[in-house]
This record gives C-alpha cells, sequence and structure tokens, in this order.
C-alpha cells in the first residue's frame, strides 16, 4: 500500500511516498540515497544497518519506514559536513578501525551514540565492547575499534567534535 | 524487496499507527483480513524472512509503538506496572525496575544487542513465546501476572499460566496484551539469574534461569525456579523448589534442589546445545545462582 510519509533525514525534511512494506533500510539506501546504509543480514543479527533514530542505534533492517515519521533519522552522511570527515571518522582512519569497511558505517553510528550518551565518563575497553557487541566485525578483531573509539572519546572531550 | 536467495520479501502491508487503546480498539474489532499486532518488529520481520510467517493475502499491520496506555513503567503500590510496548532499553535503564526487580533488568540488559533493545519491547518478547524467552524466567520467579484485553472484557493472569506451547500464548486472535505487574521485591528476599549461550550478544540462550528465595529469620520459607529453553515452554520447577523451602539453604538442600533441577527439565538436543548439556547446565547455574541468592541474603 502506498503511503506518503514526512521524514527528517540528517537534518533535512523528506515528503516521501513509499510502499507501507518497505524497511527503514530500504528507503534510506534506495529512496534518499544513502548507500552508507549497508544491507547486509536483513533480521537484525549483524549491525552493519545501523542507524541512530533520535538518538538511539537501531538496526534499519528491522524497522518499517512508516514507522519513523516524526523522529530524527541520522547516517554516516549526515555525521559528515559537507565534504569534510567527522573526527569520530578521523579516529578510525588513524587507529586502523576499518579494514574492508562494510561493517564501518554501523559501527560508526553505534559509536557515535555511545560517545554522545556516555558524555565525558572514562571509556574502557570492557564499556566500548558492551556498547559495540550489535556490531559484528569480520576483519578487524575488533581491537583497533576499540581504540579508535577511545581516541575519539579524547577529541570529543577536547571540543573537536559535532 | 529480497535479499539473499531464500530471504523472503514482507507481504502488501496495510499500516495503522493507533495512539491510544480506544483507537486501537476500534481498529482489531473492524479491520478484516489478517491482522498483526507489531511494536518492535524485531521477531514478525525475520519470521517472514525466514518463512516461518507467510501472509498470502497481505496483512494490516497495527503498530503498538504509540498506543500511549501500553508504554511506561510505573508503581501502584507493591506492583511494578510495565506497559507491555515499553522498549527493553527503557526496562533496563529503568531505576524503578533496577530497584524492585533488578533480576529482571539484568535480564533485559543482556539481550539481543543494544540496536535489539532499542526498538524490541517486553510485550513482543512475550507474545512471540520462543521456550527459550529471555523476560520469562525473571518473571515467573517474581510471579508476575499479564493483563490481557480481548475487545471489552479484560483479565489478568498469572504468567504460569500463560505460556501453552512453542509460540503459543492463551492469547486469542486480537487479544492484546497491555501490561505486565511485578510484585515488588522485598528486603527479605533475593533473586538472581544467569543465562549460557554461543557467545555474549545476539544469543538465543541454550538456557537460561532465575531464582527468587525469601528468607524467614531461620529458614527459606518460600523459593521460586524457572527456566527458559529446556521445556516447550519457560517454567517453573516446584519439586526442585520443593527441595529448598523449611530448609537452611546449607550445601546439602542447595544440592538436592540443583539435583532436582536438573531432573525437572525436557530438554531437546538442537543445533545449539545437546539435552544433556543442557541437563548438567541447569545443575550446575542453578546451584550457582542459589549460592547468589544466600549471599544476598546474608550480606
Amino acid at each position: 500500500m502506498k503511503v506518503a510519509v514526512h521524514l527528517n533525514v540528517n537534518r533535512q525534511e523528506h515528503d516521501i511516498e513509499i510502499d507501507s512494506r518497505e524497511t527503514l533500510l530500504e528507503v534510506l539506501r534506495e529512496r534518499l540515497g544513502l548507500t552508507s546504509v549497508h544491507r547486509s543480514c536483513e533480521e537484525g543479527e549483524c549491525g552493519a544497518c545501523t542507524v541512530l533514530v533520535d538518538g538511539d542505534p537501531v538496526s534499519s533492517c528491522l524497522v518499517l519506514a512508516a514507522s519513523v515519521e516524526g523522529a530524527a533519522v541520522l547516517t554516516t552522511e549526515g555525521l559528515k559536513k559537507g565534504d569534510q570527515l567527522h573526527p569520530l571518522m578521523e579516529a578510525f582512519l588513524a587507529h586502523h578501525g576499518l579494514q574492508c569497511g562494510y561493517c564501518t558505517p554501523g559501527l560508526l553510528m553505534t559509536a557515535y551514540a555511545l560517545i554522545e550518551k556516555t558524555d565525558g565518563q572514562e571509556l574502557d575497553d570492557a564499556r566500548i565492547r558492551r556498547g559495540i557487541e550489535g556490531n559484528l566485525c569480520r576483519c578487524t578483531g575488533y581491537m583497533d575499534i576499540v581504540k579508535s573509539i577511545q581516541a575519539a572519546a579524547r577529541e570529543r572531550q577536547l571540543g573537536n567534535w559535532w | 524487496m529480497k535479499n539473499f536467495i531464500g530471504s523472503r520479501a514482507l507481504p502488501e502491508i496495510q499500516y495503522h499507527r493507533p495512539a491510544d487503546m480506544a483507537s486501537l480498539l476500534a481498529l482489531t474489532g473492524s479491520l478484516g483480513g489478517e491482522l498483526k499486532m507489531v511494536a518492535g518488529c524485531t521477531d514478525f520481520i525475520p519470521a517472514i524472512r525466514s518463512g516461518k510467517w507467510v501472509f498470502e493475502n497481505g496483512l494490516n499491520v497495527v503498530d503498538l509503538k504509540n498506543v500511549s496506555e501500553l508504554v511506561g513503567i510505573r508503581e501502584e503500590g507493591d506492583r511494578l506496572i510495565i506497559g507491555a510496548a515499553t522498549r527493553l532499553t527503557d526496562i533496563a535503564e529503568s531505576e524503578s525496575v533496577q530497584r524492585s526487580a533488578p533480576v529482571l533488568a539484568e535480564a533485559v540488559r543482556q539481550m539481543a544487542s543494544p540496536q535489539v533493545r532499542n526498538i524490541a519491547t517486553i510485550g513482543g518478547n512475550l507474545c512471540t513465546a520462543s521456550p527459550a524467552a529471555d523476560t520469562a524466567p525473571p518473571l515467573l520467579v517474581l510471579d508476575a501476572e499479564v493483563t490481557i484485553q480481548g475487545g471489552d472484557s479484560r483479565e489478568t493472569v498469572p504468567l504460569t499460566k500463560f505460556f501453552l506451547g512453542p509460540g503459543t500464548t492463551r492469547m486469542k486472535p486480537r487479544d492484546v496484551l497491555t501490561e505486565i505487574r511485578v510484585p515488588v521485591m522485598r528486603e527479605n528476599e533475593a533473586a538472581r539469574r544467569t543465562r549460557m549461550g554461543l557467545r555474549t550478544a545476539f544469543v538465543c540462550s541454550i538456557i537460561s534461569l532465575a531464582a527468587w528465595i525469601r528468607w524467614d529469620g531461620a529458614a527459606i520459607a518460600a523459593a521460586r525456579i524457572a527456566m527458559g529453553a529446556v521445556a516447550p515452554t519457560p517454567i517453573r520447577l516446584p519439586d526442585a523448589e520443593n527441595a529448598l523451602i523449611g530448609t537452611d539453604g546449607g550445601p546439602q538442600a542447595l544440592a538436592e534442589t540443583a539435583e532436582r533441577a536438573a531432573a525437572g527439565i525436557a530438554p531437546i538436543s538442537d543445533l545449539r546445545a545437546s539435552a544433556a548439556y543442557r541437563r548438567s547446565l541447569a545443575g550446575t547455574l542453578t546451584r550457582r545462582i542459589l549460592d547468589q541468592c544466600i549471599a544476598d541474603l546474608r550480606g
């Protein structure tokens, strides 16, 4: 069934017509061209499709797009300032937090929410691993991901953040 | 849209988003055709993708997340009342739950993943009624009740009477689970839980269990033990409980209880674990959480 929805994505308002069976993943990728949101297991078991809805990480493959009317959605395209990478992304580059990059956008959104939510608290290894337990990575073995997130949290404390 | 081979597309959906119970009941009372009530969709969408649920002629999807009466946690005398459409994250982080039913908060914190907990709901977990439902053992040992609304009628039943079989509850089509009522824990009581899985997150528990005991100063006055993933439904273990009641909770009583717990279940062997391993875990883990309960009461 066709429905008109009003979505707020990356701080932009969109009025679009979708099919009510479309997931948020499909709408973001295919209707809005936000291809950083990756299609992977499509059953909520890997986290590659993670985006933020009202600041909370969710698996976009498990969300019916029609249900996020009125909520604010954020993807990695929304973290960048034009072409400028977000300090979180710079931290991942500096500390080798990615290899193939497939899990990376989902991980970045989870990490962003984690750092925002823990607002200045020390993020030790255990706390970070608990926070990212919903994002699987087959390449890195997670150590450098943890280091990248710790470095990013330090950048936020130094005021290099948005 | 389909993804990989074998993953099914979602059916034709008529999406409804009522804002309150009156609107919800008007919909369930009037909509024709197939109807599914959803909240987080964390069971709904995977069930369709895997072919577990098939809707050949499309269906009405009624989203419960905005029904104001179904969301929220409040205290009412000696009960914690949890709206069925309350998110797992909100239950895990709730001060009321952490204070009055910490064993539930701890169990919820370990479910699935943060992303799933941010959309999944306690009502969804109970209504999907997997034998391994992780909210069930803590709720069973706390003697929780659930309220079911069917059209105009409403009944509150003990959770022990809710599950009928794997994936089946006493709810009729178009019934709505509205709230979970949990007795608040008291000072002379202790409750602990644990579960075993193949990894830390994204786990379908191979066993999950909880225990609750009440101490009257000299002996264990009351005890409840519940397990998931070891029977067709989440279950209480009355035979094991009786080995504890009236005792001093010393090593002999705990050993007898653990033995009866292992004997009192009907586990299956599946791709995750053998029946023998589940039985072995039942005994060991029962002993472990009871030790923790006794230590809690002493400390």
